[in-house]
Parts: structure tokens; sequence; C-alpha cells
């Protein structure tokens, strides 16, 4: 990272990020999630704070997955990816990992994410979205999120929230790592001065 | 001269592969060619102005009526918002388990195949199809790979597609949908195969991506919300006329069209809501038409007798007429249409099934399998057709890696369909 990327009116773009309460970044991450675009803002912050409460309140567990590092997340727009086959495997960015640990020090964030927390946390992100791929949690949070898409007399059946799990990923990453903002925070600050050229259209890899 | 011809052919597949002439120009300069070399006269009968370009240019119009309502059909299925809702009730209802959203979306591209074919096609299924089913954890290359293997399922039943082979091929519309209706099981086998056996082998992937937190624009789809359930049965509505009721193609589409707008759209704004949608439709069906324009002057052109005369031999010494060797060479040739290859049917495939039925080397609707069956290999894999390149490009992989993941799949239909023509009709 240059000197140049963080000038005036990136600073002020990252300025207002930090202003941004952390559930808002939920909500976003929702906006840009497919299948939510006539949902209003008030739904959408709803799920997104429940997403958010159930993540946080996720019992810790131990990573299983192999780890593996590769150096082109900035190219693909990435910090880190899950894969399930053929062995679960989490792919971790450096280079994108040291970007986000130089802002972190440019930007006098280290109070927020201590030095190496950017690793655990990526980590412990994915680390989520196997418990929620493979486990009884998927259903938890789906119940949690009361997304009624059918209605029987007393029973209801309860829809997927596209996007929820990635909030839930993002804080139980938080939490386990001891963040003090949503790794959304650092995520939205990061595309601001990686300006990722690759990655889907829709706005989101996963 | 027969040997001039096919050099002069090659020479148009190479200029259509290194993209030095769009397919339409190089069809057309080819069939002018093709007509001078077989002896043609300037004007009168058999003749490059008067038999070539006047009649050849609108000889498949009604297969350019049938693109046009089709690809207002899909304007509408899109604006109306009936693709989208589709595929957001899907994700709802089995988004735990990407599988089951992956076969959703496939049946959703199957249902908009049968309306309109090519990029039209995997944009009204893609658009939100794709991002959804990444968004469960799909894999890049499965998401563009299935949206295009259920544009294929529903190929056989696409109303355009029926009127081209029936015009081109100069065959009954029955004969065409009775050899359709066979080839329909191996391509829906091969997609449901596609979805089942990548979604295992590939398993699913999640990104923490740096696009994920950031700040979006509302879309135009905002205001538009969920389109009705009734209207989801929209692209029902032409298949079940023209299969199950026998109604002709063009009839049955502007039905569908009729249900789309009365199901979704108030008395007041129709007139609107039509000719807008209309108007983009032709938008979006300019490149076909252009395209059949040009496939239409190529097949007047290899049937003059002059061409008929110089290729019958050359032709009929390289096709097999014993049924395992047609299967084998055939299927062995499937490469050839990709990449606007010589068997690419919307490319000098077309003028190849001319010459093959004008020199009475198989029965035409021997040459209907044989097309039918490359077609369902180009309409998927080829990373040069619009639908691949855009389903591609959007998931965020390259043509080339869908092609690589999809070809043995719908190499197995292309198969199918030649046994299926071999134990048939040889």
């Amino acid at each position: 990272m240059t000197a140049a990327l963080l000038d005036r009116a990136t600073l002020a773009e990252i300025g207002a990020l930090e202003a941004t309460d952390d559930i808002e970044f939920g909500v976003r991450l929702l906006a840009n999630t497919p299948t939510h675009e006539s949902r209003d803002h008030d739904r959408l912050r709803q799920w997104a704070r429940t997403a958010d409460e159930f993540g946080a309140s996720l019992a810790h567990v131990a990573p299983t997955a192999r780890v593996v590092e590769s150096g082109d997340g900035l190219a693909k727009g990435l910090l880190a990816r899950y894969t399930s086959r053929p062995v679960p495997t989490v792919e971790l960015f450096t280079d994108t990992l040291a970007l986000a640990e130089e802002l972190i020090d440019r930007l006098g964030w280290r109070h927020w994410y201590p030095a190496g927390s950017v690793r655990e946390a990526a980590i412990a992100h994915e680390a989520v979205h196997e418990q929620l791929h493979h486990g009884p949690a998927k259903s938890a949070l789906k119940q949690s999120l009361g997304h009624v898409v059918l209605r029987a007399g007393r029973h209801r059946l309860y829809g997927h929230v596209a996007g929820a799990d990635e909030i839930a990923a993002h804080a139980y990453a938080r939490t386990v790592c001891g963040l003090g903002r949503s790794p959304l925070l650092l995520t939205a600050a990061l595309a601001t001065v990686a300006d990722p050229q690759q990655g889907s259209p829709h706005g989101r890899e996963k | 001269m027969g040997v001039v011809i096919l050099l002069v052919m090659a020479v148009g597949v190479a200029a259509m592969l290194t993209r030095r002439l769009p397919t339409a120009f190089a069809l057309t300069i080819l069939a002018i060619v093709i007509a001078f070399l077989a002896g043609a006269p300037l004007t009168g009968e058999n003749s490059v102005l008067d038999t070539v370009i006047q009649e050849g240019a609108p000889a498949l119009a009604a297969t350019m009526i049938a693109i046009l309502l089709g690809s207002w059909l899909g304007k509408l299925l899109d604006e109306t918002g009936i693709a989208g809702t589709l595929v957001r009730k899907i994700v709802e209802f089995g988004g735990d388990r990407p599988v089951v959203v992956a076969l959703g979306v496939l049946a959703v591209s199957t249902l908009v195949g049968t309306v309109t074919g090519s990029a039209p096609a995997a944009m009204l299924a893609g658009i939100i199809g794709i991002p959804a089913m990444i968004a469960v954890g799909i894999p890049k290359v499965t998401a563009a790979g299935t949206i295009l293997m259920g544009i294929a399922a529903g190929m056989p039943f696409e109303l355009p597609i029926w009127q081209f082979f029936s015009t081109a091929l100069e065959l009954p519309v029955d004969t065409v949908r009775g050899f359709m209706l066979k080839l329909f099981p191996f391509a829906l086998a091969a997609a449901i195969l596609f979805v089942l056996i990548e979604t295992r082998r590939r398993g699913v992937e999640h990104a923490w991506s740096l696009k994920s937190a950031s700040a979006k624009p509302a879309s135009r789809r905002k205001q538009l919300g969920d389109a009705p359930w009734y209207a989801l049965l929209t692209p029902l509505v032409p298949l079940v006329l023209a299969l199950g009721l026998d109604v002709a193609i063009l009839p049955s589409m502007l039905a569908g069209v009729l249900y789309a707008l009365v199901t979704t759209t108030r008395p007041g704004e129709m007139n609107k809501r039509l000719l807008r949608t209309l108007y983009g439709g032709f938008e979006i069906a300019a490149a076909p038409i252009v395209l059949f324009i040009a496939i239409g002057i190529l097949l007047a052109a290899v049937k003059l007798p002059g061409a008929v005369e110089a290729l019958e031999p050359l032709i009929k010494a390289v096709s097999p007429q014993n049924p395992v060797l047609f299967v084998v060479v055939f299927t062995l040739l499937v490469p050839l249409c990709l990449y606007r290859g010589p068997l690419n049917v919307f490319g000098l495939g077309a003028g190849i099934a001319g010459v093959l039925i004008a020199a009475g080397i198989y029965p035409a609707v021997a040459v209907l399998g044989i097309a039918t069956s490359y077609n369902q290999v180009f309409g998927v894999s080829d990373p040069t057709s619009t639908q691949t390149v855009w389903s591609a490009q959007y998931a965020g992989v390259t043509p080339q890696q869908v092609m690589l993941r999809t070809l043995p799949y719908v190499w197995a239909v292309a198969l199918g369909g030649f046994c299926v023509t071999a134990a048939t009709y040889l």
C-alpha cells in the first residue's frame, strides 16, 4: 500500500465507515446478496442484528479444516476462502492479510484489531462456515431469523435468509478473537483502498 | 470444385474463429463465394442475387419472428420480476441445501430455456440465479454450468428452435418435435447429473470477500417486488399450448406474452409495458435475427445445383452409412462444433446440414438428429457462444473453465442423440 492510497478523499471515506455501526455493515452485506432486492431496510437490519447475535453467541469450536496460504487474494478480492472438498480447507490470502495489517496500523485501529488478529479472525470466520455447513447450527440460525415462508395452521416453515451465515461468521470471529469492531468494518476499509478489479459482478464472492 | 468450396469454407471458419469477421458477415460472404464457385449466374433462376440473397435472406423468417416473440416474452419475464421471483423462492425454500438450490435454479433455467435461448435466457435465469447459488456455497464454475445445462435441458422444447430446424431442414414441425422429445431425456439427465455430481465433487465454497460490506445503490427490482404465484407459470403457457394442445408456435408464444402481461400488470399500464418490452425484445433479438438472415443465405447457396453436384461425392465419401460407425464418427467429431467450428449449427454447420440433405446422403430427419445433438453441445460448452461467455464472466470465471467442466456431460447428450438417430432413422 502506498501513501497515495490514503489520500484525503480515501481517509474521509474510511472516516464515514468508522462512524457506521457494525449492524449497518451487516445490512449492507444482506442488501448486496441476491434475493433481498425487495426487502426494506428495517427488515434487513432486524435480520442483520439477529444473525450478529447468533454468531456472537456460538460456542467456541476449534477449527478442524486444514489451512493453506496463497498470495493472490487482492487480485481475487478475497481475504479467505473455505472449501469443503476434497478435504475441508481454509485458504488464507497472505497479500490481503498483509494489506489489512498495514491498513490497521495506518488508521490507528490497532486497539480494535490486535496484531495477528485478522489471520485469526479469518480462520475463525471460515470455521463457522464449516460448522454451519455440516452441523445443526444452520437450522438454529434459520429459526432465530424467523423468516416465515409458509404457514399452515400452527405450522410454520422458516425460509433461508441468504447472507445471514456470513454475518454470523463475522460476529463469531469478532467475539472469539476479541476484536473491538466487526471484521466487516475492516473489510469495507480494505475494499476502499484495494479496489479489487476482479470478483463477482454482483458484489460478493461468497 | 468441391475441394475448392471446402477450402473456402475452411477459410470462413478461420475468419470466424479468429474473430476477423463477425459470424453473420462471414457466412454471407461465404455463401456468395460458394454460389459463384458453383457456377451460379448473377441473376435469374438459381442465381447469386435472386436465389441466394433475395430468397435466402427471408427463408428463415418464421424463425426470426419466433426469436422476436421469445425475446419479448423474456423481456416481460425480466421486467415483471417473474424470473427473479422464481429464483428467490427457491433460495428461501431450499437455501439450507446448496444442491437443492442448484436443482431449483436448474429447473428455472430449463423453463426459461424453453422460452428463449442464448444470452437472454442465461441473463434471465442467471442474473439472480448465479449469485444466489454462489451465496449458498455453490462454486462459481458449477453455478455458471448449472445455468447453461438448464438452458440446454430446455432447448429441446424451445419453440424458436423447432421453427428453425423445421424451416432450415424442410421438415414438418411435428417431426422436429418428435425428435426433440426423444432428445429431452438425455439433456435433462445430463443436467441433473451435472448438478448432483459437480456439487458432490466440488462441495461448497464460502469466501470472505472484500466486496461484502460495500454500499450499493438500490436496484430497480426494489420497486417491482415479487410477481404473484400464478404469474410464475408463464414459461409453461407456450409449452403447454404447443406441446399439449398442438397450437402453432407463434400463437403459443403470443399467448405466453399475454399471460405474463395480464397476471402482472394493471390494465392502465398494459399498453406501455407491452410496447416497452416489445422494443426491448427487438434489441435482444437483433443479433440472432441477423445470424438467421445469414444462415438462410448460406443454406440457399449450398443448395444450388452446382454446389450440391460439387460437394456430393466428397461428403458422401466421408459420411458413414453404418449405424455404429455413424454414432462413433459423429461422436468423435463433437469438438468441431466448438469455437465456431464447422459443425456449429448456427454457423457453417447449417450449410453442411443443407448439403447432407440436398445431396441425399442422409434422410432429413437423420440430419435433424445430427444438428440438434451438436446444438446441445454448442449451446452449453462453446466458449465463444454468447450465453457461455456471459454466464462464465458473470460468475467470475473463464468460459474455458466452464467448457472443460460441462463438456463431458453434453458430449454424452450428443452421443445419446446420435444413438437415437442411428437406431431410428438409418
